[in-house]
């Protein structure tokens, strides 16, 4: 079946010139990103006389690159495993199970996705105060790892989805509640947690305002914080801006562009239902 | 003992709620309590009443700030519903009729998602920047060197410069969230529309937008709510002020600004109460986004019980 229009070639420009746009944006700043802040500033435009590693070289010897990226990447990971770890199992409980006020518990986990953390701010602020985790990358995992809204989601219809023989021929089989749950229920689940993943890693990875207000010392701060404190001064620091936007930019969207058909798959799914 | 094993979901359930429910649902709450007090988040909480609300309605400074902010949010809804939205159906529907070169379309559409906020106002930067930005020597190239400005610099174009940023970083999500749920449309329908002699739009018209309407209002939602919170790209483009005249100001960063920065504009009485007027913004906010919600859930809630 020919689903597509007799005249493309309107549409197919416009699309084109769009994606050629962001093409160019990339390449120019990573272009850019290889030329000395000198240069840079009185000779934009004009062809390069230098053109070298320096910059990226300053970026990890003198800003410390390294640090910024350990930080980002811990605040990641322990995120992604508790919330996976939390929303599985929620989901598994409201998902298998039949009981009293059962869409009452899952309207409850649902009323977070109306609700960004912005608004809870302030108490979340003074809860983590008083935790003393203040400037401490637990609090931001903590606060970022209790948005499982979406995750609860789309794991309890998947659950819900199961065919309830499943769970009976594992409970046949002697398996207890847990292990039914761990060694079966949970690597099913795999396709939608894998989804899960990818939807949570771009929200945290990319995270600013929780660790803007959550992490006071510039040593324990993220990616994009590192990007906003160059590029606040770009006199004095455009080479580390460009050079710091390239490393956090390029190497995540080469992956991407890799495996933009899964990837794209998995983020789709998050829409589709909600 | 035997109450709870006789009920083995609440071990499952049970771990997650305490942490969702700590972090996620008692912040609301509890923002609403410490609204009703004068705090700075140290001191003394005294108890005020409704005195937090009516000074946020009535003080000009503060009025005039909130209004302002909100001026901007609702134009930043205005512009991604009116524009970006339709673009994202148009995008999704080509891509869904498979045009050539979809694939290289869909992933170059969606990467700036992947582009942290800092970064994306910084590649504004390179383009619209008085000195060093591409813009202005385009238009030199082209004859209208006249036409130069500062762009970052005019707040009469402010929250413009800011949806620019936020609907190319952002139109790529939309545009897959409807190409989803275009896929999930039957084949049967479009091939007999399509037998039908029904044109390329008329079939998007007449088959696809009613099939999809669901998904297009939860977007349309939660552009809503993304307009009335959103913060990272106001506050890296114009500090915690807002930019100049606060042009770029907006709901959240008024919010924060209140709430956690540096509020000597405003006169002496909000060092005092930071955390109290904070959370009053916080629950005006909260209200604004409940009632929108609430009427899109009544909308849908009704469609379907046609």
């Amino acid at each position: 079946m020919n689903l597509r229009p007799k005249q493309t070639y309107v549409s197919s420009t416009i699309l084109w010139v769009y994606s050629s746009f962001t093409l160019f944006l990339l390449s120019y700043m990573t272009y850019q990103a290889f030329r000395s802040k000198k240069e840079l500033l009185s000779n934009t435009f004009g062809l390069p006389e230098t053109f070298n590693f320096a910059n990226f070289k300053k970026l990890f010897v003198e800003a410390d690159f390294l640090r910024y990226f350990a930080n980002s990447t811990w605040i990641l990971v322990a995120t992604l495993v508790i919330v996976i770890l939390l929303s599985s199992t929620v989901a598994y409980g409201i998902g298998r199970y039949q009981f009293r006020f059962k869409s009452v518990v899952l309207l409850y986990f649902l009323i977070g996705l109306m609700f960004p953390v912005q608004l809870g701010i302030v108490p979340i602020f003074l809860l983590i105060r008083d935790l003393g985790l203040l400037n401490s990358q637990w609090g931001v995992v903590l606060v970022l790892a209790s948005g499982i809204s979406l995750p609860v989601f789309l794991l309890t219809t998947f659950f819900e989805k199961l065919p309830k023989d499943l769970y009976e021929s594992a409970k046949i089989d002697g398996a207890g509640e847990w292990t039914t749950f761990i060694r079966v229920m949970f690597p099913l689940a795999s396709p939608v947690i894998y989804s899960i993943c990818i939807i949570m890693s771009v929200q945290i990875w990319n995270q600013f305002f929780v660790p803007l207000i959550m992490l006071q010392s510039d040593s324990n701060r993220t990616i994009p914080l590192m990007i906003m404190k160059f590029s606040n001064n770009l006199m004095y620091n455009l080479d580390l801006a460009m050079a710091g936007s390239v490393m956090a930019t390029v190497p995540i969207l080469i992956l991407f562009f890799i495996f933009s058909g899964k990837v794209l798959e998995g983020m789709a799914s998050g829409g589709v239902k909600g | 003992m035997t109450w709870m094993r006789k009920r083995p979901f609440l071990w499952f359930i049970l771990p997650g709620f305490v942490l969702y429910t700590l972090f996620s649902v008692y912040p609301i709450f509890s923002a609403l309590q410490i609204s009703f007090n004068r705090w700075d988040g140290i001191g003394e909480k005294t108890f005020v009443g409704f005195d937090n609300y009516i000074e946020l309605f009535t003080n000009k400074e503060l009025f005039g700030q909130l209004t302002g902010a909100f001026r901007n949010s609702v134009t930043l809804f205005l512009l991604n519903a009116l524009a970006v939205l339709p673009a994202q159906l148009y995008m999704a529907y080509l891509l869904y009729s498979g045009i050539r070169g979809h694939r290289f379309f869909q992933a170059m559409i969606f990467s700036p998602q992947f582009i942290a906020t800092p970064v994306i106002v910084f590649m504004g930067t390179l383009i619209f920047d008085g000195n060093i930005g591409v813009f202005n020597k385009l238009l030199e190239t082209v004859g209208l060197g006249s036409w130069t400005r500062p762009w970052l610099g005019l707040p009469e174009l402010g929250i413009f410069v800011v949806w620019m940023m936020v609907a190319w970083s952002g139109i790529g999500v939309g545009m897959i969230f409807f190409l989803g749920a275009m896929k999930m449309i039957s084949h049967e329908v479009m091939e007999a529309a399509y037998l039908e002699g029904a044109s390329y739009w008329r079939r998007f018209f007449s088959i696809v937008l009613p099939q999809i309407k669901t998904t297009v209002l939860n977007m349309l939602i939660l552009t809503y709510i993304f307009a009335m919170t959103m913060f990272d790209f106001s506050f890296i483009l114009g500090g915690v002020a807002g930019g100049i005249n606060r042009s770029v100001d907006v709901m959240a960063l008024f919010f924060y600004r209140i709430a956690f920065g540096d509020n000597s504009a405003v006169g002496g009485t909000m060092n005092v109460n930071a955390m109290g007027m904070g959370t009053t913004i916080a629950c005006v906010m909260f209200a604004v986004i409940f009632i929108v919600a609430l009427i899109q859930v009544v909308l849908t809630y009704r469609r379907t019980e046609d």
